[in-house]
């Protein structure tokens, strides 16, 4: 009897605890602030930004919690190849012994992050989810204005609202095509391909000399069909401004250009490729995990991806050496590009404690500086005062994106929302279409392209968006 | 004041007061919790099936579109087309219920190793839908489970379908699996309504030399209606709602995105919050339109045994009896009066 009463209480409490936990830890803290000791005591004590913090001197005795939100679940693990979040910790504890970060991932990052944004309840750094621009201050916390963050580091326009950065990149990543040397080596291809016929070519010779799957599309995974949208722009037609500028004002931009280049010679790749059975047989069941060990072992060919996946190809076998990264097969005007990006960039919560800010700023400038994460992940340099790299692309032209113009921060946003192909924004479904329509034969791939030129102009339409071009 | 406050403590104490306090406590809590979780959320994305907005835009920049989101709807082929994929479900509801109804009858007669067959079938229901989808995936590959199989009956791998690839099967796959994972729990629920029949009236049946199927027909059936009606109502609205299996098996895409991961996917990728709420609120129309339907129906098709006592027949010719009495009863009274009046 007494046993029943006692559950019925404790039951009764843990869903009170539950129904008020929620918003019972927003308030601790915020009068510690000012006993922070700055060094370079700025007059106020106020935030130190982050192009005036000098690592290793300042805040050394700063005591703060941290939280830190991001998409690397493979670092949670001892058993990661490269350094795990653990050992980076560690190694920051030592500059910073009283500075403590809790790290959460989350492998639905993209999803999960606009939920916590959303709830008004969120990390003190978290990787900048897809949020429109013109929100970015509600949420995130300036680390100064563009002039001055420019010269901090690289990609500082990639979180950028009216001159002020909000995001600060984790790392940098090219896009190209991640093969086996070993199979194109016994396909007898001696040079790379560079134009879209000449890869077409070269993935035939895979499969009539090698027993490999000559490029595996990883259509069930879903994201792996997104990451073809990577190439429309920069590899595709040599034009910093395509993406974030010019596109947006193009009249139907899918339409076949005639020389190999622009949006239509990239997703022709993947239908030809498909319509001529060269890639695998049954795409509705690709296993995105086991296809890191396939093209470890050379099964496969090569894998439309981006650089950030050649660490873990090599560690996915025994033949890391036998893993190559090669251009993206377009050729503008005889000259070959690459676009250079940034990864998930770190933002700052606005709403945190001034000293929970002042340690995250520590934090993201000890990761972008001293910490080597962009050199760990095979990516490029993020830090402005180094060009250290373990990529290398011979012969080929990097550029980054260029900004939108001002003013039209988010219509690039608004256009692939309205009109669903959702360009490098989780637009997967489109690309597997092709695969679909490809492998079936009931659509051919211009009437595809026609009717993604007709959701484009309904777009710009509807949001009002200039044909220009 | 002094006094007051004694008195409503001595009424807290007292039987009555306790007797009050519980009542409203345990309405007022869960109540307040129903609100909180379920209406008041609810409320918020009809709200939202008003606008055009995102999922980050702020408050105050969320555009007011009245309608439009409704016609939408209903214009775009691939919100209320995908709603035609719901009719494999409902096949694959009615397999279903058949199925687990067929089983569970056999299963509540003597049957050696019943308990045994009870939990294996039960078992696919208690597996996690996550992990429903990762085996079946593997399962249904080339050359793996499901075509080993078949190939060992004498069957070719050429003349095996791609089950996830080819458009024209790759549904019912997928419907398979759903069945497979929730006849065990229709079964079982129709198991404890069988049990609860008086077994007298199957030994009533027995001496009157009624088979098997006719005691199914005339005492099991009748008696379970109830159990019946609500697991086909509540397989019907799951068919029209189906996500697990498409989702996690295929991701909706080659041709199986039901209505729950086309909204899902418009929701979360193109981020049409005000879209999706709405596609939200007509399914849940829809939904209400099927239960109402069902419901009739299955007030039609039980009626006989609605009426606790007399069958439909017997009710029918009663009334009949009752009218051509007091039709008799009216001939005869007119014919009194009129002697009456010829006597006078």
């Amino acid at each position: 009897m007494r046993m029943k009463k006692v559950l019925a209480v404790l039951l009764a409490t843990s869903m009170l605890v539950a129904a008020t936990g929620c918003g019972a830890s927003e308030t601790e803290g915020t009068g510690e602030s000012g006993s922070t000791e700055t060094k370079t005591s700025t007059a106020d004590g106020g935030l130190v930004p982050y192009a005036e913090i000098n690592l290793g001197e300042d805040f050394t005795d700063l005591e703060a919690t941290i939280t830190m939100f991001n998409h690397r679940t493979d670092m949670d693990s001892d058993d990661y190849g490269g350094v795990n979040w653990k050992q980076y910790l560690a190694e920051f504890n030592k500059v910073y012994p009283n500075i403590t970060v809790e790290i959460t991932t989350d492998t639905n990052y993209a999803d999960d992050a606009l939920t916590h944004l959303q709830s008004g309840d969120y990390e003190t750094i978290m990787g900048i989810p897809a949020v429109d621009v013109a929100d970015l201050s509600t949420y995130f916390l300036s680390y100064g204005d563009l002039d001055t963050m420019s010269e901090e580091i690289n990609y500082a326009d990639t979180w950028m609202y009216q001159k002020e950065v909000y995001g600060v990149p984790s790392t940098a990543t090219t896009q190209g095509i991640v093969y086996n040397k070993k199979v194109f080596e016994d396909a007898g291809i001696t040079d790379l391909p560079k134009t879209p016929d000449e890869f077409i070519d070269a993935l035939k010779k895979i499969k009539e000399n090698t027993d490999a799957i000559p490029l595996y599309t990883n259509y069930a995974a879903g994201w792996t069909m997104g990451a073809w949208d990577a190439y429309y722009a920069i590899n595709a037609t040599g034009d910093a401004q395509y993406a974030n500028q010019k596109f947006l004002h193009t009249k139907d931009p899918f339409q076949d250009y005639g020389d190999d280049t622009h949006p239509y010679a990239v997703y022709k790749i993947l239908y030809d490729a498909v319509a001529e059975g060269l890639t695998e047989d049954d795409y509705t069941t690709t296993d995105w995990e086991g296809s890191k060990g396939m093209l470890n072992n050379g099964e496969i060919g090569c894998m439309v991806l981006g650089s950030w996946s050649v660490p873990q190809m090599k560690a996915a076998g025994p033949n890391a050496d036998d893993i190559g990264y090669m251009a993206f097969p377009i050729t503008v005007d005889q000259r070959q590009f690459a676009s250079a990006g940034a990864d998930y960039s770190y933002g700052i919560n606005v709403n945190a404690p001034e000293d929970e800010q002042q340690a995250a700023l520590v934090f993201v400038k000890w990761l972008t500086e001293e910490s080597g994460f962009a050199y760990n992940e095979d990516g490029l340099p993020v830090d402005a005062s180094t060009d250290e790299t373990k990529l290398s692309f011979e012969g080929v032209t990097f550029l980054k994106d260029e900004p939108a113009v001002e003013g039209e921060e988010d219509l690039l946003n608004e256009l692939n929302a309205e009109s669903e192909l959702n360009i490098n924004n989780g637009g997967n479904t489109k690309v597997q279409e092709i695969i679909e329509h490809a492998s079936i034969g009931d659509m051919s791939f211009d009437d595809i392209m026609k009717e993604w030129n007709q959701a484009w102009s309904d777009a710009q339409d509807a949001c009002g968006a200039e044909v220009i071009y | 004041m002094a006094t007051a406050l004694e008195k409503t403590k001595c009424w807290i104490r007292s039987r009555k007061g306790q007797q009050v306090l519980i009542c409203v406590g345990f309405t007022v809590i869960p109540l307040f919790l129903l609100f909180l979780f379920t209406y008041l959320p609810f409320g918020e994305m009809v709200k939202f099936s008003f606008y055009k907005m995102k999922y980050s835009t702020p408050v105050d920049r969320r555009t007011f579109v009245g309608l439009k989101n409704y016609f939408d709807v209903f214009h775009r082929k691939d919100c209320f087309g995908a709603l035609t994929l719901s009719l494999y479900y409902c096949v694959g509801a009615i397999i279903q219920l058949v199925l687990a109804l067929y089983l569970a009858t056999v299963l509540s007669f003597k049957v050696k190793g019943g308990n045994l067959f009870k939990g294996l079938m039960f078992f696919p229901y208690l597996i996690s839908g996550i992990a429903i989808g990762f085996i079946f995936k593997f399962f249904y590959t080339r050359g793996f489970v499901l075509d080993t199989i078949l190939t060992t009956f004498g069957l070719s791998i050429e003349q095996l379908p791609y089950w996830l690839k080819d458009q024209s099967v790759n549904n019912w796959s997928l419907v398979a699996t759903s069945v497979w994972r929730y006849f065990g729990q229709n079964m079982v629920l129709f198991i404890g309504a069988i049990m609860s029949v008086d077994s007298e009236l199957y030994e009533a049946a027995q001496l009157d030399g009624a088979n098997k199927f006719q005691q199914f027909w005339h005492i099991i059936l009748p008696s379970i209606k109830t159990i019946v009606t609500l697991n086909v109502i509540l397989s019907i609205t799951g068919s029209l709602s189906a996500f697990e299996q498409p989702f996690v098996i295929t991701g909706g895409a080659n041709g199986t995105g039901t209505y729950f991961v086309v909204m899902n996917e418009i929701a979360h990728v193109s981020q049409k919050v005000g879209l999706a709420s709405a596609m939200a609120v007509v399914l849940l129309l829809i939904i209400f339109g099927c239960t109402i339907l069902q419901k009739l129906f299955f007030k039609y098709i039980f009626r006989d045994a609605e009426s606790e006592d007399e069958s439909y027949a017997a009710k029918k010719a009663r009334i009949k009896a009752e009218k051509a009495k007091a039709k008799a009863l009216r001939a005869e009274k007119k014919a009194t009066t009129s002697v009456m009046q010829e006597g006078v």
